[in-house]
């Protein structure tokens, strides 16, 4: 491996729908995104931060009703993030099996929650301090076999 | 659409658990990774890359062979504690060039395991002085390359100048139940910290 490692992370780039599907009337790209050596952030129009900066990459993520019946107007990365959230995942996790920059996946979810495609389960950090709470958490690892 | 839009998850989707998370920490290959996988009930999802070449100029590969790739992103696993609790565990880099990334990671962890590998300890205390500063309950925990301990404890607890009161344990990253045993060591330290009086 002779790349630096922002290169190396990189997935190969995977084709895109509109393709292969050119002749049959396929549209233009909407957002502009190419289909190779993109810059991570392109895919959020630059923007590092959510529009919530505080979300957590360990949020849980669900798709609502809402965004199960019309994610398919979504474009690209939006849509394939709506469509994996019919079960609910972290931020980490989507970031992970849709293989974006952890950054842009947060960037991304945030805006599609506050677009009403999903949902958003973020962690309670006074309930990190509880006594009752991590106990629950050995209980459970205790019982690792 | 016409309908007013639901926000409620789809019919079907279970409710979402909360998140709760425990860092795991430490120099280049001192067993993050492995000790991630070996507790987790999905295979470990990374952004890990191979970069060997790179590797080859940070790690004193003469001290550490077989080594040919390393965390350069993050990698997790994560552990389904009961119906409403998911525990995930967060590998952190450990160099300092990543330290940006850290925040993200240990704000409301539970609590940090740092992984040592005893042939090169200086390798963990960026984060040890990061969990210090912070100050996010951890335990340090030597991993037993070849199930020896090549150091006295007493003088491992020296030389890393951890406060007495930082449990200091020895476990193997490849045994499932030692790392359950580790983790157990951290969150039995978070709650003796948080159970004491608030001064």
């Amino acid at each position: 491996m002779t790349l630096p490692p922002e290169e190396a992370d990189e997935p190969p780039p995977e084709p895109r729908p509109y393709l292969s599907a050119g002749h049959d009337g396929a549209v233009a790209v909407p957002d502009g995104t190419g289909v190779s050596g993109l810059r991570p952030y392109l895919l959020t129009a630059g923007r590092v931060e959510p529009v919530d900066q505080t979300l957590e990459i360990e949020a849980q993520v669900v798709t609502t009703e809402f965004g199960a019946a019309s994610y398919g107007q979504l474009a690209f990365e939006a849509r394939d993030i709506v469509s994996l959230c019919a079960t609910t995942l972290s931020i980490a996790e989507v970031a992970a099996k849709l293989r974006l920059h952890i950054g842009v996946a947060r960037v991304l979810v945030a805006d599609l929650a506050a677009l009403g495609y999903l949902v958003v389960r973020r962690p309670s950090f006074p309930l990190s301090q509880d006594p009752n709470l991590i106990e629950r958490v050995i209980r459970g690892l205790e019982a690792i076999r | 659409m016409d309908s007013k839009p639901s926000a409620e998850p789809v019919p079907g989707a279970t409710r979402a658990p909360v998140p709760v998370k425990i860092v795991i920490a430490g120099g280049f290959g001192v067993g993050k990774t492995t000790a991630v996988s070996v507790i987790s009930e999905i295979a470990p999802l990374t952004t890990e890359a191979a970069i060997t070449s790179v590797a080859a100029d940070i790690d004193r590969t003469g001290q550490v062979p077989a080594k040919t790739t390393t965390t350069v992103a993050l990698d997790f696993g994560c552990i389904t504690i009961d119906q409403e609790i998911k525990l995930y565990l967060f590998g952190t880099p450990g160099q300092d060039r990543f330290g940006f990334m850290w925040h993200d990671l240990a704000y409301g962890a539970l609590g940090a395991l740092v992984i040592v590998d005893a042939r090169r300890i200086d390798d963990c205390y960026p984060a040890v002085d990061y969990f210090e500063k912070v100050g996010l309950p951890f335990v340090v925990a030597i991993n037993l390359f070849d199930g020896v301990l090549t150091h006295d404890l007493a003088d491992l607890r020296w030389a890393l100048a951890i406060d007495p009161a930082i449990p200091l344990i020895t476990f193997d990253a490849r045994d499932r139940l030692s790392v359950r045993d580790a983790l157990l060591s951290v969150l039995r330290h978070t709650l003796e910290k948080t159970g004491a009086p608030a001064s």
